[in-house]
């Protein structure tokens, strides 16, 4: 064994050195590793060969990866064969199917957008079963047919059986080629999703046909009898059908399991894997389509899967099973452009190989169009001319016809070596020249591009909408069309399958637009980390005795946040203009201690687990900061929704903010300057009232209007950041105390949405029913005794151990901050209420 | 619409009432009463704005030709359209929605309007909140205001999505598959017998 590849060889002895016995101190044991050292090496080789494809971004721009890559298999293929003298490596048909395959099937499958796919299924189902039959016979056809006109070399030993064979394999659309060239040229999605679902549905009809053709050459075409036909046809549907059913049996198991693995986080993305491939082999086993089996598994379970694993293990299984299909692809196919260089198995014959490639051409363009031309009497959004060039254009060639050839039995059918031949002339036409061209031909023909934008919101709710009014038409118009039965559908899924199939708490919280709605706010937030990590960070941050520090005006984050693209930043210009310089500079000062100042109070666990991945220190700090930026954030926004953009806040919270500047230095420090630890409880929510009082009474004497907002905002963050240092401070003690707190300003806030609806949300200049507003409300001569008494209630009272539970909902993972922040106010604001 | 497909709605149309439509025949299909924004479509049904009528308002009850109105807001697109009917096209369909979630008549979706609407729409789902949803609404109201105005100065105010905005907020999102009903067999006939 000389294999050239360097580090497989070089990680050899290393790995024999422990294993030594008594007077060797080396012994060489190359035979033992083999296998997986040349399984590594060879995927090093390819993953290598990626880097340096990227390195140069011109090639890859315009040379799609396949192509460079059989191209090096062709190289590396070369060199062996100059070295060993024959051809060492190929595609075996067998690793192909168990190993290769089904990485890249089951992240196409996992990853399809579902609503697509189910919205276009009738076409894809279309091309996938009639315009594959359609290619496989007229090829075979036509190919017998040329055969009979005697253009083909004599050695070619083939009947119409063994032509509609070599029909049927070379006319199936490979999904790993399709995949891999059209995810370069971005078209849109509904043309995409047609040729790619069509290239991964047609397995069940390229499976039957292929079986049902060799049975007949084995068997000789003498002894067919109609009933084997019938076969042939009923073996379709239970191929076709019982792969799906195996995949969906699967599905329904792997979120079934899913649901239950709240303790083994760390095992929780094997199940997806080990389920999937459980169903790909299961339907190899039986014989039923497993490309399909694997695909609707992977389409099914996702909802679910998703809802019940935690966040991490959702990475997990994203990046690992990308990870897999990338390299599955890779090593695909530079072991097609290694397996080509072997021409033993070669046997040239012009004729048929022009033949294969005018015919499938020729075949796949008038298949797409007379299906096209029959689709479009059904379909809302007709596909036009440039669309139907693209799909058949784009009907790429691949791996799995390659590997089916190889199976095919020389002895039996002895044109083997022909279409061997005709086979890798095809792939290495359609990956390398169609491959190639797709990209200028796409752009040349301004074929409607996908456009990558963010989901919005807005688009999340509009289409709610829509889907709910067309279902409405379709009901009172009384017609029972696709969205009357998707309709129906999602509520048999919320209703039984949702409900067995996830989680109590996952379950809970789905809903599409409340997850777009986190998803965006945790984009928003991380962004605004990453950029409020520089305002807040020292690099960015001059200190206070500089002159700079003017320069940093209120606008100024505000500006750094809208450029930067988050969507609902709007309201943070009220984090900046709410206070003054001064007391900005408190609370930048207190947030810059607070984010860096807390490291003491954490006690190393000398502990390893290898079932739970404990949070790394730093990992713990960036969380933390990253929740109190993310709570920050929320509180404003919740606080100063009602009135977005209001006119006045600039001014008047400034105002505001001086005032409570005063008050702070009276009473300790409030509420941005966070106070030192000894400060006690009674301190501090006397503090807080104090500082509300002020409010009122100035709002009283001096202001003409007044909003409720400032006291809330000031509340809300006092007893936020109390809480939150005293959590931080590791205080359990406190902790009722600053739930109470929390309550308090959830109730305060709770009162400000209760009055809010009743205003416009443009603020009024002078409104003077203002000033009894929302703030009266809670310094009314009754209430402010009472929330105090609420709020400074003793430990040991009736109601502090129902405050005292964690503040973490079940099922929440702790960096899901927006949600649960929310979830945890919302449950005290609404058992604050029931009192 | 094809001639049959008039006919088949035609026949379901008398089959409902034989002259006019109430809102109160509305109560009476059974399927839709699990949707959950079911008030507002009704509502749009009656909406003087989608009847193409003059003065803005409800109207009491709606003949066939205003059935057929509304129905007409659902049309597919033909193959031969140009560009310019395409875009009529868009904002009819869009007006529609439009004039859905502006329930005043000012012209402006306001964000109390906007958060009706988000309440009613995630009202089928038990577990959240009314506060959820009007957060939601609000997160969307200001995704709109970045959206429409982009720079805002801090003493400016956004006061609703005008259909302007609102028709930049659809920019480059692909409708085309959205708002479409094809009716494509003879089922309702069978249905209202």
């Amino acid at each position: 064994m000389q294999p050239p590849t360097g580090p497989a060889l070089a990680s050899a002895p290393e790995s024999s050195a422990g294993a030594a016995p008594g007077s060797q101190l080396l012994r060489w044991q190359w035979r033992e590793v083999q296998a997986p050292c040349l399984v590594a090496g060879w995927i090093l080789v390819a993953s290598l060969a990626k880097i340096v494809f990227q390195l140069s971004r011109k090639v890859t721009s315009v040379v799609p990866e396949s192509c460079l890559l059989i191209l090096l298999g062709l190289g590396l293929g070369g060199i062996v064969l100059a070295i060993a003298k024959r051809a060492e490596y190929q595609l075996e048909p067998s690793l192909f199917f168990l190993f290769l395959l089904p990485p890249i099937v089951l992240d196409s499958g996992y990853f399809m957008p579902s609503r697509l796919f189910f919205d276009n299924l009738g076409a894809i189902l279309t091309y996938a079963v009639i315009g594959t039959l359609w290619n496989s016979f007229t090829t075979g056809a036509a190919l017998w047919g040329v055969k009979q006109a005697g253009l083909m070399d004599k050695g070619v030993e083939a009947g119409l059986m063994d032509f509609l064979l070599f029909g049927s394999l070379i006319s199936a659309v490979d999904p790993v080629a399709v995949l891999a060239v059209f995810e370069e040229v971005h078209i849109n999605e509904t043309l995409f999703i047609i040729v790619f679902g069509e290239s991964l549905l047609n397995d069940a009809v390229t499976v039957v046909l292929y079986k049902v053709f060799n049975s007949f050459v084995e068997m000789g075409p003498v002894h067919v009898q109609a009933t084997d036909y019938l076969k042939g046809v009923a073996s379709f549907f239970v191929v076709s059908l019982g792969g799906a059913a195996v995949g969906l049996l699967f599905a329904f198991l792997l979120a079934l399991i899913t649901r239950f693995t709240k303790r083994v986080r760390i095992i929780e993305p094997l199940f997806v894997f080990l389920l999937a491939y459980m169903a790909y082999l299961a339907a190899e086993m039986v014989s039923l389509s497993s490309i399909l089996a694997v695909t609707f598994c992977g389409i099914c379970c996702k909802k679910y899967v998703e809802a019940n694993i935690s966040r991490k293990s959702r990475t997990t299984v994203k990046y690992t099973m990308k990870t897999l299909a990338s390299s599955s692809e890779t090593v695909i196919f530079m072991f097609l452009g290694i397996s080509a260089v072997d021409t033993s198995k070669w046997a040239w014959d012009t004729a048929l190989v022009l033949g294969t490639l005018l015919f499938i051409l020729l075949f796949r363009a008038v298949g797409v169009i007379l299906q096209t031309w029959v689709l479009n009497c059904f379909r809302l959004t007709p596909l036009d001319r440039i669309d139907q060039v693209v799909m058949s254009y784009g009907g790429l060639r691949g791996a799995v016809a390659f590997a089916l050839v190889i199976l095919l039995d020389g002895a039996k059918v002895r044109a083997k070596d022909y279409f061997v031949a005709t086979t890798i002339v095809v792939v290495f036409f359609t990956v390398l020249v169609q491959g190639l061209t797709i990209k200028p031909l796409v752009k040349w023909l301004k074929v409607k591009r996908s456009d990558h934008h963010k989901p919005t919101l807005n688009e999340e709710l509009h289409e709610h909408a829509f889907d709910h009014i067309l279902a409405a038409v379709e009901d009172v118009v009384g017609h029972h069309g696709y969205r009357y039965w998707r309709d129906k559908w999602e509520q048999f899924d919320k209703r039984y399958l949702s409900q067995l199939l996830m989680r109590k708490s996952a379950y809970r919280l789905k809903d599409e637009i409340w997850d777009v709605y986190c998803k965006l706010n945790i984009r928003d937030a991380i962004s605004f980390v990453d950029q409020g990590g520089h305002v807040l960070s020292a690099s960015r941050l001059t200190l206070p005795s500089m002159p700079r520090r003017t320069s940093l005006s209120e606008s100024s984050v505000t500006n750094l946040l809208r450029e930067s693209g988050s969507g609902a930043c709007l309201d943070l210009q009220v984090i900046d203009t709410v206070r003054s310089r001064r007391d900005k500079e408190d609370a930048v000062m207190h947030h810059m201690l607070c984010g860096s100042l807390y490291k003491p109070r954490r006690r190393y666990k000398a502990s390893y687990s290898r079932h739970f991945i404990s949070p790394s220190t730093q990992e713990r700090q960036d969380k933390e900061i990253f929740q109190q930026n993310m709570k920050r954030r929320l509180e404003t926004f919740k606080s100063t929704k009602h009135n977005v953009c209001s006119a006045k806040s600039k001014a008047r919270l400034k105002k505001d903010g001086r005032k409570k500047q005063k008050k702070s230095v009276a009473n300790t420090e409030l509420p941005n300057g966070k106070p030192p630890r000894s400060v006690t409880w009674q301190q501090k929510a006397a503090a807080v009232l104090v500082a509300v009082d002020s409010d009122n009474e100035e709002s009283d004497s001096s202001e003409t209007e007044k909003e409720d907002d400032e006291g809330i905002i000031f509340i809300a963050r006092a007893a936020d950041e109390i809480l939150q240092g005293k959590k931080a401070s590791g205080g359990i003690r406190n902790k009722s105390l600053g739930t109470q707190l929390l309550r308090l300003a959830a109730w305060t806030s709770a009162q400000a949405h209760a009055s809010s609806p009743l205003r416009p949300p443009q603020p009024r200049r002078t409104c003077p029913g203002r000033v009894t507003g929302a703030t009266s409300l809670f310094t009314s001569p009754q209430k402010p005794p009472k929330l105090c008494q609420s709020t400074c209630k003793p430990r040991g009272s009736k109601a502090s151990p129902r405050w005292r539970v964690s503040p973490h909902p079940p099922g929440l993972s702790q960096a899901h901050v927006p949600r649960r922040w929310l979830a945890q106010r919302r449950r005290k604001g609404s058992s604050r209420r029931d009192r | 619409m094809a001639a049959w497909q008039f006919l088949a709605i035609h026949y379901c149309f008398r089959h409902h009432n034989p002259e006019i439509i109430f809102k109160e025949s509305f109560d009476r299909i059974p399927d839709l009463e699990f949707n959950p924004i079911r008030s507002k479509i009704v509502r749009a049904f009656f909406d003087k704005r989608n009847l193409r009528q003059a003065p803005n308002g409800l109207a009491d009850e709606i003949n066939f030709e205003d059935f057929l109105t509304i129905m007409s807001y659902f049309r597919p697109i033909e193959m031969n359209m140009d560009e310019e009917q395409l875009d009529h096209f868009r904002k009819e369909k869009l007006k529609f929605l439009f004039h859905m979630y502006d329930s005043d008549n000012d012209g402006k979706i306001s964000l109390l309007e906007y958060r009706k609407v988000v309440e009613e729409l995630l009202s089928r789902n038990p577990h959240l909140e009314k506060e959820s949803a009007r957060s939601i609404a609000d997160g969307a109201m200001m995704e709109a205001a970045s959206i429409c105005v982009g720079q805002m100065e801090p003493d400016q105010v956004y006061e609703g999505i005008t259909f302007e905005d609102f028709l930049k907020m659809w920019q480059g999102i692909d409708i085309d598959t959205k708002m479409h009903v094809r009716f494509l067999n003879m089922e309702p006939i069978a249905h209202c017998h």
